[in-house]
């Protein structure tokens, strides 16, 4: 039957042209059958039955997880940084651009300089005094060669040439490094987006035997840093319904080969038991011979020119390998033989896509191949010599493709049906049938985000009798680069009747969302975490298990290197009828979150393995939160105490009191950590208690069978996959550890500066330094300041350099000198005093005095107006005693008021009842008076500092209350000095020591009776720092002392 | 302000695609291709609003659900999406309508309390809450109707649909419409087809009256669609069956005729067999087969019509023919497909026998072989292969192994002594 045509296909138009059709909605081909074909029922003519081209259901698959679970233990990996490059990061860029293009960067000037250096060793006096014998430098650079940190192995020398031609070496031509740059920075962003090489992806899995519960086969992976080892890992996919299924490496090791290059595309295909793999790096190729009794077996290596795109190993004839690299050449490598070059395109196949990715397969045929591009594909047959190609698909109208739509990957699906390839875009997957070119036997909108890179398409197997619906559907599983997106779309069909896709596509897990399944993790650990899970996807891989019970295996590669399953199980029907779901459901779940209420029962094998796994990593941290905090605030005590053996038990007293913090803290998953810390406990408690190996399998088999898809959301993860998780995070965690950046380096340079015998100068310096510290701590232990008169004599010293007299320039009183000065203030003021000795000013000055009379006019005017404001102002305070302050100082009524209106802004606004002005000025003033009051004759120059602090603190906490209130006082106070303080404005320590300092201080004792009896003793000598004045300090503090 | 940037992308996206075959000295200049984003709707745009991003979000949340078929949970979101059509600032909400109709769909296509109303309703509401999607949503409305049964439904919806006239049509429209006559002729060829087999007496005139009304209705809209290049598998298989019925061969056979050799279609193998089955039940002379299978030999070597070309070739009884049955029975081993099929085999054991009659039979063998000796060996020949077929054919091992000497006599195989040491 594999070889029928299907004798009635769904009716479309054939529509030549370039597609027109634009994307403009998100919704893909939801909710619409496309066409529908009808068939006659055999048995009476009025049977009738419709199948549509998309069919509404499919089989139902369903995680038994909730999440992607790691299959190996993290390793240490390059990780390609998850955001774009920051272009104004100028020092990585400079580091690549020096590391890349050395010639560019250092040629020239190497060039200029090379007569200056003597790179030969003992010739010196052949060439000369002027040029600088290199030997030391030469041996510097190959101390350098170290894989260590190039800054680690120091040298004065080296560090002393590089601050001599920093300057002049790095003079790069802009034009040079803005291009080289600029083309850096694009290819970083474009990799991170879309990483064509990745084509096809790293990741294969053979199928060995099978077994009863379990498919054995092994998975081929790239490892190591930089993805360049292959790795032949024998893995198992163990899988008994009722039991959590798991894809183990039955702690087997692989089989390791080191390549040149990182491993981009894994290539596979089987033939009795023999197996070809052909594997791709940038620019070589490989093929392994491998069987499931033999050991993999290298053959034969060819290295590309070009950067190689694709390679396909043949599934007709192992051995025959094609290979099809950028510069627009396919080969048919015949492993042993030799390279045929079948087919060799300068340009695109259809119309210019600006692209030289190529890609090449096979197809039913030995001898006819796909050539394909980003424009489409052709068959080529390769038979005759000048070769006949015609189409097979390509972007246009007939597809229904879209505008803007671009090829991504083939795939001949050769397991499914011998005629079938897989062809994927950015927006759709195709299935095209070779024995119809140009017209899609099915199309399917993925809806994915970013282009798929792989895919993996797993055959229906039509043997399996389990389900009575007919055969099974062939799953197609894509899968894209950056977004680590997982598709999984069925069809059916293809053969007796059209195809058909069943059902609407399916998402499946991805890493980078595993976390939100897991306990919450401490910020800078998430992030640890996050950035290696959110690595793009690298590969994709399938296992199916038919026999007996059916399960889905898919697998996935990171770029970190790691490697991610999910496990699908088909969702039957009929398992559904014997227990209904939703009752099924509901106690599943309330198992999982009071496991306590469960009796202990059997399992006792299970429980044991979970309970020795807790038990054996306690001491290392686990993925809840309960230890993580404490690690992460002393991560060195806690990498010492692990070694200690002493420390333990106080580590675990830590930890069980920590456990309890834990439970408080937990908001977000408090089941979870419940859970977690359960096992923990019961494992501590020797395993007396297997409840939580019995939960963890009623939780697993509840989530993976019975919840139905709505309901998906809701399953949590099953313990064992916590733990598993949990170690993978620890041991995450640990590497990254170590990947720590080292202590910052400074290079020092002090000494590379310095002039010949400047050593004993130093050495003074130094001891001075010194004596100059113990003086200072002789004088805190005393309490005392550290005044010039303290210093000791060594000091003192050096420091008594006479300087010159100070220059009174108003003794010169010749125009020139008076010119002379102000030129050494500035230009203006020079300018100014040129403009005044010729009178060019004079206009200007005539009525900047005019203006200054209005002014004042205006001023006492308004005066008037504002005597009755200010006098309704102040009426809210007591006005008797404002009335004996006034008398007291002698002050005219009208000067009076302006004092007060004008103090007022200066005094504590406590008197006007503004309590919100209250609080600061009270809070700075507190501080500083004390000081003197405790220390209060020793040392003047102390003495007077603290109270000139707190002047000029007081000025700015009440400027702002003094501007809002500013205008009265400048309208009232038109005198000399007043203005004075007004221009000056924030200098309010000017104007008091004008008036009597008693006029302060009975102000003092109004305030203080007016405003509260709670203020302190310190708090009294507030009032008079708000004075701001040395003298009016001095004399307050004559008061306070007595 | 979301088709601003569409018809952008569009517009260089066309411009690219016109210059493209003109210079292919660029073509190697700029290594990577970008591609377009694929989600235009979930992309934040500029002038958004929040009531923009909480619906936008809103549709994020429900194509999530979707994706990963949680159909309850975007049926909960989607009971709040349509607030959407209170904006007043997007200058056509037609693709939120179509988003909508879609959306809506799937999920009452797996929400487990559906209703045939709730269908209707939502294929109703959007059928005619635009004039742009009028058709398309008319034609699934009747496909959904066929599916559940509902033949005469379906029917009048598409008459209806059918009748619609709105303005200018575009080219996509004008194709709509074309499919929507189609399937309605489609649905009175299904009519007919049970009239005619419920009519037990053919020379009842009123039955006959009233197939001969379907079959008129049907066959004005299915020649009009034959027209049209493309892929109408099952219009012509009905057509030519009322054709047949009302015995009009020339049209039947000009119809087929059309549709296989015109080469504004695409080269559809069905097309071949549409013709050679109609031939052959007419008892065409074999010329007439040989010839059309000559033509499907071209595109579909693989096609088992083959075996039956090459039955018909050998009995032709001319030289040239038996070498090119040799050859067509070859090229079929050469697919994958037909490796391991005891009848082709046979065939071709036949067709060698019948050639070895004649005097340079090694000559033409080792001619057909010339291309194939470097691989067919390993294709057919391997001691794997006969592990193989003795398990599972040994009959087929036998043909097989008989035939080996004779394609590749230069090289020694190990098909039969592997296969009988194992």
């Amino acid at each position: 039957m594999e070889h029928q045509f299907p004798p009635q296909l769904f009716p479309s138009f054939y529509n030549s042209g370039p597609p027109e059709s634009v994307l403009r909605h998100c919704a893909g081909d939801w909710g619409c059958y496309d066409r529908v074909r009808a068939e006659c029922g055999s048995a009476r003519a009025s049977n009738w039955t419709f199948t549509p081209r998309h069919q509404v259901r499919g089989e139902t698959w369903r995680h038994t997880e909730p999440l992607p679970v790691p299959l190996l233990r993290p390793r240490k990996t390059f990780l390609w940084p998850s955001k774009p490059p920051d272009p104004l990061d100028f020092r990585e860029h400079m580091q690549n651009f020096f590391m890349d293009h050395s010639q560019d960067a250092f040629g020239y000037m190497g060039e200029i300089l090379s007569e200056n250096f003597n790179f030969k060793e003992g010739t010196r006096e052949r060439n000369q005094k002027n040029s600088v014998n290199m030997g030391k430098m030469k041996n510097v650079l190959d101390m350098l060669e170290f894989q260590m940190c190039h800054k680690s192995n120091w040298s004065s020398k080296l560090n002393g040439f590089g601050a001599l031609l920093s300057d002049v070496v790095h003079s790069v031509p802009p034009e040079l490094l803005g291009s080289l740059l600029y083309e850096e920075l694009t290819e970083q962003r474009e990799r991170m987006l879309f990483f064509e090489g990745a084509t096809g992806g790293a990741l294969a899995f053979i199928p060995f035997s099978e077994g009863g519960s379990s498919q054995h086969g092994c998975l081929l992976y790239p490892g190591n840093k930089g993805l360049n080892r292959l790795n032949f890992h024998n893995v198992e996919l163990q899988h008994c319904r009722g039991r959590s299924s798991v894809l183990t490496t039955g702690g087997s090791d692989p089989i390791r080969f080191h390549l040149k290059g990182p491993i981009r595309q894994i290539s596979s295909a089987s033939l009795f038991n023999n197996c070809c793999v052909a594997v791709r790096s940038d620019h070589l190729c490989g093929v392994w011979r491998f069987g499931e009794g033999n050991d993999p077996r290298l053959l034969q290596v060819v290295n590309t020119a070009e950067v190689a795109t694709c390679v396909s190993a043949s599934p007709h004839v192992l051995g025959e390998v094609l290979v099809a690299s950028e510069s627009g050449a396919a080969n048919l490598w015949t492993v042993g033989k030799g390279m045929q070059k079948v087919r060799e395109e300068d340009s695109n196949l259809y119309f210019n896509a600006k692209s030289s990715w190529r890609w090449c397969e096979f197809s039913a045929h030995p001898r006819v191949m796909l050539y394909a591009d980003r424009t489409g594909v052709e068959l080529t047959d390769i038979r005759s010599s000048p070769v006949s190609c015609h189409t097979l698909f390509h972007i246009s109208n007939t597809s229904e493709c879209r505008s803007g739509e671009r090829l991504i990957l083939s795939r001949y699906l050769g397991d499914v049906h011998s005629f079938h390839h897989l062809i994927t875009t950015q927006y759709s997957a195709y299935v095209m049938d070779e024995r119809f070119p140009c017209v899609p036997m099915l199309k399917w909108d993925h809806m994915m985000e970013s282009p798929p890179l792989f895919c993996h398409v797993l055959p229906g197997s039509a043997s399996s009798g389990s389900v009575v619906g007919g055969d099974r559907t062939t799953k197609v599983v894509l899968g894209s680069y950056s977004s680590q997106e997982i598709t999984m779309l069925q069809y059916s069909g293809g053969r007796v009747e059209a195809c058909f896709s069943r059902g609407p596509p399916l998402a499946l897990h991805r890493p980078r969302e595993s976390l939100r399944h897991l306990p919450v993790q401490i910020p800078h650990r998430l992030d640890t975490a996050t950035n290696r899970l959110s690595s793009p996807a690298a590969g994709l891989t399938c296992v199916q298990k038919k026999g007996g019970e059916e399960c889905l295996c898919v697998v996935q590669l990171t770029e970190a290197g790691d490697i991610f399953y999910q496990i699908l199980e088909p969702d039957h029907p009929d398992a559904d009828t014997s227990r209904p779901p939703a009752a099924e459901t509901l106690p599943g779940r309330k198992d999982a979150e009071t496991p306590e209420r469960k009796p202990a029962e059997h399992l006792a094998q299970d429980s044991q393995l979970v309970v020795t796994d807790t038990t054996s990593d306690e001491d290392v941290i686990g993925p809840t939160q309960v230890v993580p905090r404490y690690v992460a605030e002393t991560p060195e005590r806690e990498q010492t105490s692990d070694s200690e053996d002493s420390e333990t038990e106080a580590k675990s007293r830590w930890r069980k009191r920590l456990e309890l913090q834990v439970i408080v803290n937990d908001d977000p998953e408090p089941d979870h950590v419940a859970e977690l810390d359960r096992g923990e406990t019961d494992g501590a408690e020797a395993g007396k208690e297997p409840g939580g190996a019995e939960e963890t399998l009623r939780s697993s088999s509840s989530s993976g069978r019975v919840v139905p898809p709505e309901q998906a959301t809701d399953v949590k993860p099953s313990k064992d996959v916590l733990v598993t998780w949990k170690h993978w995070l620890q041991r995450l965690r640990k590497k990254s550890r170590g990947k720590r950046p080292r202590l910052h380096f400074t290079t020092r340079t002090d000494g590379l500066l310095q002039l010949p015998g400047g050593d004993a100068r130093v050495s003074s310096e130094d001891e001075r330094v010194q004596s100059l510290r113990r003086d200072l701590r002789a004088c805190m232990s005393n309490r005392s300041l550290l005044l010039h008169s303290a210093v000791s004599a060594s000091l003192r010293a050096p420091d008594s350099v006479p300087l010159p007299d100070v220059v009174d320039t108003g003794a010169w009183t010749d125009e020139l000198s008076q010119r002379l000065t102000l030129s050494w203030q500035s230009e203006d003021a020079w300018r100014a005093w040129w403009e005044d000795k010729l009178g060019l000013n004079k206009e200007e000055k005539v009525k900047a005095l005019r203006r200054k009379r209005r002014r004042e006019k205006e001023a006492k005017r308004a005066s008037g107006q504002r005597r009755e404001l200010s006098g309704s102002f102040t009426s809210s305070v007591s006005y008797q005693d404002l009335g004996g302050y006034s008398d007291s100082a002698g002050w005219s009524s009208a000067a009076s008021q302006g004092g007060w209106s004008d103090s007022e802004g200066l005094m504590p606004l406590s008197v006007r009842g503004t309590p919100g002005a209250t609080t600061p000025s009270t809070v700075t003033c507190e501080t500083p008076v004390p000081t003197p009051t405790t220390t209060p004759v020793k040392g003047k120059q102390g003495d007077q500092q603290t109270p000139s602090t707190s002047c000029t603190q007081r000025p700015e906490a009440t400027s702002a209350n003094r501007r809002s209130s500013k205008r009265p006082a400048e309208d009232d106070l038109f005198t000399p000095q007043v203005r004075n303080f007004n221009f000056l404005g924030e200098e309010g320590g000017v104007r008091s020591p004008r008036r009597t300092p008693r006029v302060d201080l009975s102000r003092d004792d109004f305030v203080w009776s007016g405003f509260s009896q709670s203020l302190s003793q310190g708090s009294q000598g507030r009032p008079g720092l708000s004075q701001s004045s040395q003298a009016s300090q001095k004399k307050k503090k004559s008061r306070m002392g007595f | 302000m979301m088709d601003d940037l569409e018809g952008e992308l569009g517009l260089v996206e066309d411009l690219e695609d016109d210059n493209d075959s003109s210079d292919n000295t660029s073509s190697r200049g700029g290594k990577k291709s970008r591609f377009p984003p694929v989600n235009l709707m979930c992309v934040e745009t500029s002038k958004e609003t929040g009531f923009h991003q909480s619906t936008r979000f809103c549709l994020e949340h429900i194509r999530e659900a979707m994706l990963h078929h949680r159909w309850q949970e975007a049926a909960e979101y989607m009971a709040c999406y349509p607030q959407m059509f209170e904006d007043t600032t997007v200058s056509s909400t037609k693709h939120y309508k179509e988003v909508i109709w879609r959306l809506s769909t799937e999920i009452l296509h797996h929400h487990h309390n559906t209703k045939m109303e709730d269908y209707n309703h939502i294929y109703e509401r959007i059928k005619h809450s635009g004039v742009k999607h009028y058709l398309m949503i008319s034609l699934e409305h009747s496909f959904h109707l066929l599916l559940h049964g509902h033949i005469e439904d379906a029917k009048r919806h598409l008459l209806a649909a059918e009748s619609w006239r709105y303005g200018k049509e575009s080219a996509a429209q004008y194709q709509k419409m074309k499919l929507i006559q189609a399937y309605r002729s489609l649905l009175d060829y299904i009519i007919w087809c049970d009239k005619k087999f419920t009519l037990s007496d053919f020379n009842d005139p009123v039955g006959n009256q009233e197939m001969q009304n379907y079959y008129r209705q049907a066959s004005v809209n299915l020649k009009e669609i034959l027209k049209n290049p493309g892929v109408w598998d099952p219009f012509i298989l009905s057509y030519v069956e009322m054709l047949e019925f009302y015995e009009d061969h020339s049209e039947a056979l000009n119809v087929l005729n059309d549709y296989a050799y015109d080469n504004n279609f695409p080269p559809n193998p069905n097309a071949h067999v549409f013709l050679y089955q109609y031939l052959k039940r007419h008892d065409a002379p074999e010329k007439k087969l040989i010839k059309v299978l000559k033509v499907l030999h071209v595109s579909v070597p693989s096609h088992e019509l083959m075996l039956e070309y090459s039955s018909l070739l050998l009995q032709s009884e001319k030289n040239s023919h038996i070498h090119k049955a040799v050859e067509v029975v070859l090229e079929m081993l050469d697919f994958a497909c037909w490796r391991s099929d005891l009848d082709v085999w046979k065939c071709l054991k036949a067709v060698i026998q019948k050639l070895q009659l004649q005097e340079d039979w090694r000559k033409v063998v080792l001619e057909k072989m010339e291309v194939r000796k470097d691989w067919w060996p390993v294709l057919h020949f391997t001691s794997h292969h006969a592990r193989k077929d003795s398990e599972e054919n040994p009959e087929l091992m036998e043909v097989k192994a008989s035939l080996k000497e004779v394609l590749c006599p230069d090289i020694t195989l190990k098909y039969a002594a592997a296969g009988v040491n194992s």
